[in-house]
């Protein structure tokens, strides 16, 4: 008996903090579903529930322009953050070449560059290669040091007679590492995938400082300007906001393990 | 022929980094160089940069305005720092102590849901919360004695503001690193120290503690890091106001670069919020290894 309470306690003090940490996100989705005029009261009850403000936001302005323009770069970056990240991981992992740790070693100390102190001098580099508003300027300097070093470790796993055999039954390098690698690292592949996914999706100061074209913004920088006219249109504001919320929400939802998986590494590699 | 292919075999590791390292060559050492040679020159992005000296460096150490944005980098790491590391230990153990509940699958879930959403979509949220006229929200924090109208909008509430937002939006990213490092605690350390009549605080001071205390370091140091380049959660809530109260340094250089065209100046700001992380980063190698030596 006397063990009870403190658990009883422990599982109180959690479930509030769950629901405080919940709440603001409630709040944003019950105010999109709302119509305009009774926004500040808090009532909600089902027969309100409209998606007039989802409809105006996707059929009016450039809001669907800026969702495209965010799942490109999102998926943009996905794609060459894990082709570039297993094509460095395997070398790294598996090859013999001279420098194999000292390039690796430099690669890494890239991690400690923190991106919003260089977001000045990428803006010049960016300009001058032409790329402002362009998604090549949104998406090539997405993949970092971070994916390089979960795509080793990964691979390091792999027994190196699987590799051997591959090599015996004249399987290139390539073909090695497409039938008999990658599929034995799935798992971290996917950890890869949504940390990029996210952390793209998630983008502010890069595409903010990136792009100076209207139609070339993403998601979360349309929705930070959008703020300008919450006192007469909340409801669009929150919708705005939810559009942007769902995608990486619903990844979490499915894949919760492999974000948690992707934290723990990235604090490993300090 | 057997030798071309020997020599393509030798050579195509080299392709497979270049990827990536051409892609970090461009965007992180490049920049990392062209900050610290355009540090020392003028340059309003559009005329060609004129060599300075050392007269941005001198600036900054005249600049009021930089001053106030450095003082309040500070300011929100100071707020930001200790709560955190300390909420994140807290539910961590919390959250280990009851891992096969609902209410510990629960509260694991939620806690984590801020950290993945966009500091664009927290920022609106939290502002609109706070500044719309919803009387049940106003009413909630009345009960504390708060005024929500006033906490963004008052030149010395706004920066605890958003540093408690930004402590709500972050705090479960260093939970679930804490939470790895407790996990891999043996179950057979609680079951001594039960045998040894430890309490729950004995327990949590003599093993849990010093145990984590590898990953609390990690914390705090990322935490410090994060906290330093804060710009997102408060371009989108304040926009660096009220008279600048909530201007942070990465803010100071993007306005530099952005409205006044001193690209050159805001380089030399940015280069010295690097110095600190990198000396910040000295400290933490520093502490990791006397903690490795003492085990």
């Amino acid at each position: 008996m006397k063990k009870r309470i403190p658990k009883v306690i422990c599982d109180v003090l959690l479930l509030v903090t769950a629901l405080f940490c919940v709440l603001p996100f409630v709040y944003m989705i019950l105010m999109s579903l709302k119509s305009t005029l009774n926004a500040y009261d808090f009532s909600f009850s089902l027969s309100d529930v409209t998606f007039q403000h989802y409809v105006k936001i996707f059929t009016t302005g450039h809001f669907f322009r800026y969702f495209m323009n965010s799942v490109i770069v999102a998926l943009g970056g996905v794609a060459l953050a894990l082709l570039c990240s297993s094509l460095a991981g395997y070398s790294f992992a598996k090859l013999k070449f001279k420098g194999n740790d000292k390039i690796f070693l430099f690669l890494m100390m890239t991690m400690i560059v923190p991106s919003e102190v260089i977001i000045v001098p990428l803006y010049l580099i960016i300009r001058g290669f032409g790329w402002i508003n362009t998604f090549k300027a949104l998406i090539l300097p997405l993949p970092t040091a971070f994916g390089v070093f979960i795509m080793r470790q990964a691979i390091l796993g792999v027994p190196k007679e699987l590799i051997e055999s591959a090599k015996i039954d004249g399987a290139g390098d390539v073909k090695i590492l497409w039938k008999v690698i990658l599929p034995l690292v799935k798992s971290s592949m996917l950890t890869l995938a949504i940390f990029t996914f996210v952390g793209a999706w998630n983008n502010f100061l890069w595409p903010l400082v990136s792009t100076t074209q209207s139609e070339m913004r993403t998601l979360p920088i349309a929705v930070s300007s959008m703020k300008t006219a919450y006192d007469t249109d909340m409801g669009l504001v929150m919708a705005g906001a939810a559009v942007t919320f769902l995608p990486p929400f619903i990844f979490y939802l499915i894949l919760q393990s492999k974000f948690q998986e992707g934290i723990t590494m990235s604090g490993m590699k300090g | 022929m057997k030798k071309q292919r020997k020599f393509w075999r030798s050579i195509a590791p080299y392709g497979y980094v270049m990827p990536i390292s051409l892609i970090l060559l461009t965007f992180v050492v490049a920049s990392l160089v062209i900050s610290v040679i355009f540090s020392f020159m003028k340059y309003n992005l559009l005329l060609p940069p004129e060599f300075l000296g050392l007269e941005n460096y001198k600036r900054l150490l005249t600049d009021e305005k930089m001053h106030l944005a450095l003082g309040n980098t500070l300011k929100i790491m100071i707020m930001v720092v200790p709560l955190q590391v300390v909420l994140s230990v807290l539910f961590a153990t919390l959250i280990a102590a009851r891992k096969n509940s609902l209410a510990g699958k629960i509260a694991k879930a939620a806690i984590f849901i801020p950290v993945i959403s966009s500091s664009a979509v927290v920022g609106t949220v939290w502002k609109t919360m706070l500044n719309g006229r919803n009387p049940v929200i106003q009413g909630f924090f009345s009960a504390f004695g708060i005024d929500t109208g006033m906490l963004l909008g008052s030149s010395t509430t706004a920066i605890i503001t958003v540093a408690m937002i930004m402590v709500w939006k972050n705090f479960g990213y260093y939970m679930v690193l804490n939470l790895a490092s407790l996990t891999a605690i043996p179950d057979s350390y609680y079951e001594a120290a039960k045998v040894d009549g430890g309490g729950v605080m004995q327990r949590f001071i003599h093993i849990t503690l010093p145990l984590l205390k590898p990953a609390i370091i990690m914390d705090v140091f990322l935490s410090v890091v994060m906290s330093l380049q804060s710009f997102d959660l408060i371009y989108t809530m304040t926009g660096g106001g009220p008279s600048n109260s909530t201007l942070t340094m990465v803010m100071y250089a993007y306005d530099q670069t952005f409205q006044n065209g001193k690209a050159g100046y805001a380089m030399a700001v940015s280069n010295l919020l690097f110095l600190i992380v990198l000396s910040l980063l000295m400290l933490q190698k520093g502490f990791m290894k006397r903690e490795a030596s003492e085990i």
